[in-house]
């Protein structure tokens, strides 16, 4: 199956932004596009910005030059409408811990003005693979991947046509990530735009199209799936290390 | 219509009330701290009533026996009678039951005898039957003191929690502004101060039943919501604005010790030294002195009298003291009881004014710490502050020098001066100085009142001015903080 990524409208447009925290320069005329329909990973190691990159998407850092813009909307002016677009998983995403990942979810969801039915929450659930009998348990008992899970399921429920995933398979076991993997490319082919940051090399392969080389807050590099295949883990891999070593 | 992150959803408010009252249920330090500050609340509230009205009926009967037992005296010599005495009793306002003000410790019962200004005994705190701890623990110290610090356990964590977790940015990709956040927040807290307050506004029902105006009940409601209300702004400033839970809570602690326990010490320790008093002891010598210049009013030859003796005789045109148509030692009496009076009304108009120049100034430290307002609001509303204690002293001496001078007036004019004389002769001289018990009829019946409630509401608006700024001061700090984190 080929798939030409430039033809889908573009839905997150990160147009070289300017970021600076404490006087800090942290993003660095930081430029790229994610088109519907497209797993995006930006690569880079502890510190780069990735973090604050989806954040300055959020609209949770203002940029002090250059803007983003998603689905047409500068973020700028238009947040509130925005944030209904965008399903956001934090790093260390934790829900609340007084609550269960049932009343999690619903509380949400609620706050979002999302209403689903408790079946579809179950089904989000166990796509997620969060094991049944911990549904009605507090988060305070969860471990750190089963959070993470909760986490991820509040995210799909919201129906977004963005994602922004920070670092989302950090927790997760190897076959959680697998099946996480497998969970983020059929969204993408529904038509999601998902963004996702990770310092993962073999799994940013495994679904992005695209992967971004993020140092520094900036992008020192940019690799493209080419047609059927996925992106070469070698290459990827020497070129994110080259920049850790020198 | 596009919907700005700033407007206002309160079905988003509620919503995040909600849930934090979910969390305080669900987490236990939250569940004590509600429970504590309930129950204090209402344990006071039942007991001081409870109290009031025990009190009430104890100081009525001992009032009524008081009264009964000087009229019930036999024929006696009048000036024993001036010397026997008799108490009355201040009858505290609906409002002390539950803010007894400077009674608990100015006390409430006062001995009134001849010659002498007696301080009011007889704290409520030693007077309680309740035990003494909860004698101490009034509604009023529950709310000012404690109340704010159970808001500070319950209430520390409620933005600063949210940042630690990081589910503050979760909540912000949903959609949900700081304004609502914040709203969601204080209505939560306001609710938890809303149910401490329960308890007294359900007691503002026997306090209206008991003749309290709606007028000062309001004020005194709304004065106690208003500065629960600024410690739940000042608790949310400092959760939104604190880095972590452990410096949220740090700062409020410390806040909390500043405003409510070290800013009221600190107010009266001022005064103290701004109005400079003089030692007690230093003043009853000063006193003992003067009043030693007058001559003894119990002996008629003392020399101080000598003069008054001769413009009596001169007056009444004859040569002996005998051939006066007065008796007059009672004489001596009357005319020594009213310079005392002036001497010690003088002496005691000072003292009263020293107090109040203290209090004006201890009560200026409302506009540094919101509990010295609303301490000072509570009393003055209430009419338990030291004005009205000031009146009560100032009526029972008129009380007082009635009775004393109509006893005087009894010696002076119903017993003869050299029956008088002649007392101490043998045991039937002394039965023929006696008078009937006819004349003890002189007590007037004193029953305290509280001042008209338009007079203590405007008296409560300086505190009440102290605790609007206070309140203003923090809604707009908040509101500012607001803005720069969203
Ligand atoms: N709120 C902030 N204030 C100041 N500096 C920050 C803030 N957030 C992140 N940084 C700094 O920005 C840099 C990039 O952080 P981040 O985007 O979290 O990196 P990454 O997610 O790639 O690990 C780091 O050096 C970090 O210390
Ligand atoms: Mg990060």
């Amino acid at each position: 199956m080929k798939r030409n990524t430039q033809t889908l409208p573009i839905s997150i447009d990160a147009q070289q932004l300017v970021v600076t925290l404490n006087n800090k320069k942290i993003l660095n005329n930081l430029s790229f596009q994610v088109s519907s329909g497209e797993v995006y990973a930006l690569l880079g190691g502890n510190g780069a910005g990735k973090s604050t990159a989806l954040k300055t998407l959020l609209g949770f850092h203002k940029p002090v030059s250059g803007q983003a813009v998603i689905e047409g909307l500068a973020v700028s002016t238009s947040l509130s409408a925005i944030r209904k677009k965008i399903a956001y998983l934090p790093e260390n995403a934790s829900l609340y811990p007084h609550l269960n990942a049932f009343e999690n979810i619903e509380y949400f969801l609620s706050l979002a003005a999302v209403h689903k039915t408790h079946a579809e929450i179950k089904i989000s659930l166990q796509q997620v693979n969060l094991q049944q009998d911990a549904w009605q348990k507090p988060l305070s008992k969860f471990s750190k991947g089963m959070r993470q899970k909760t986490a991820i399921a509040l995210a799909l429920l919201r129906d977004s046509p963005i994602l922004l995933l920070d670092e989302p398979t950090s927790g997760l076991d190897p076959v959680a990530i697998d099946e996480f993997n497998q969970l983020v490319m059929s969204l993408a082919k529904q038509g999601a735009a998902i963004l996702m940051v990770t310092h993962d090399v073999y799994g940013a392969c495994q679904v992005a199209q695209r992967i971004g080389l993020l140092r520094d807050g900036a992008l020192v590099g940019e690799f493209v799936a080419d047609g059927g295949h996925q992106i070469d883990t070698e290459q990827v891999h020497k070129a994110f290390t080259a920049g850790v070593i020198d | 219509m596009k919907q700005n992150l700033q407007s206002i959803q309160p079905v988003i408010m509620w919503k995040i009330a909600r849930d934090e009252w979910r969390y305080w249920f669900r987490s236990k330090l939250a569940v004590v701290a509600l429970l504590i500050g309930l129950t204090c609340t209402m344990l006071t509230v039942v007991v001081s009533v409870g109290d009031a009205f025990e009190l009430e009926h104890q100081r009525g009967h001992a009032q009524q026996q008081s009264e009964q037992t000087f009229v019930n005296q036999p024929d006696r010599h009048p000036h024993r009678m001036v010397h026997y005495g008799h108490y009355v009793f201040k009858t505290p306002p609906p409002l002390g039951m539950v803010d007894p003000g400077v009674d608990s410790h100015t006390g409430n019962t006062i001995f009134l005898e001849g010659h002498r200004q007696n301080s009011a005994t007889f704290a409520d705190q030693k007077q309680s039957s309740g035990t003494t701890i909860l004698g101490a623990l009034t509604p009023a110290f529950v709310l000012q003191v404690l109340a704010p610090l159970l808001l500070v356990i319950m209430g520390y964590g409620v933005v600063s929690r949210e940042r630690e977790t990081q589910t503050l940015s979760i909540l912000a990709a949903q959609g949900l502004g700081y304004g609502n956040l914040i709203l969601g927040k204080i209505s939560a807290l306001l609710l938890v101060a809303m149910l401490m307050l329960l308890p007294l506004a359900i007691s503002g029902i026997v306090v209206l039943s008991q003749g309290e105006s709606l007028l000062t009940l309001s004020l005194f409601l709304v004065g106690y919501l208003l500065y629960l209300s600024i410690w739940i702004l000042i608790i949310v400033s400092i959760s939104l604005w604190a880095k972590s839970n452990s410096v949220s809570f740090s700062t409020l602690a410390f806040t909390w010790l500043v405003l409510c326990i070290l800013m009221p010490r600190v107010a009266t320790t001022v005064a103290g030294v701004m109005v400079p008093a003089a030692g007690k002891l230093e003043k009853d010598f000063a006193v003992v002195a003067e009043l030693r210049q007058l001559g003894d009013g119990h002996n008629a030859k003392d020399k101080a009298f000598v003069q008054l003796e001769a413009e009596l005789l001169k007056k009444h045109k004859v040569n002996r003291v005998e051939d006066l148509p007065l008796n007059f030692r009672g004489f001596v009496a009357l005319k020594s009881e009213a310079e005392i009076t002036s001497i010690l009304n003088r002496y005691a108009e000072d003292r009263m004014h020293e107090e109040l120049r203290q209090s004006f100034f201890a009560r200026q430290f409302g506009w540094l710490s919101p509990q010295v307002a609303l301490r000072t609001l509570s009393m003055l509303t209430a009419g338990t502050g030291l004005e009205t204690h000031h009146r009560f002293l100032r009526e029972t001496e008129n009380l007082r020098f009635n009775f004393v001078q109509r006893l005087n007036q009894a010696h002076t004019n119903k017993l003869n001066y050299i029956d008088d004389m002649n007392r101490n002769k043998s045991e039937a001289a002394g039965q023929i100085a006696r008078i009937s018990a006819k004349n003890w009829n002189v007590i007037e019946g004193f029953k305290f009142r509280s001042s008209p409630s338009k007079e203590r509401a405007l008296q409560a608006m300086t505190p009440l001015a102290q605790l609007l700024l206070w309140f203003g001061m923090f809604g707009l700090f908040l509101r500012n903080l607001q803005r720069h984190y969203s």
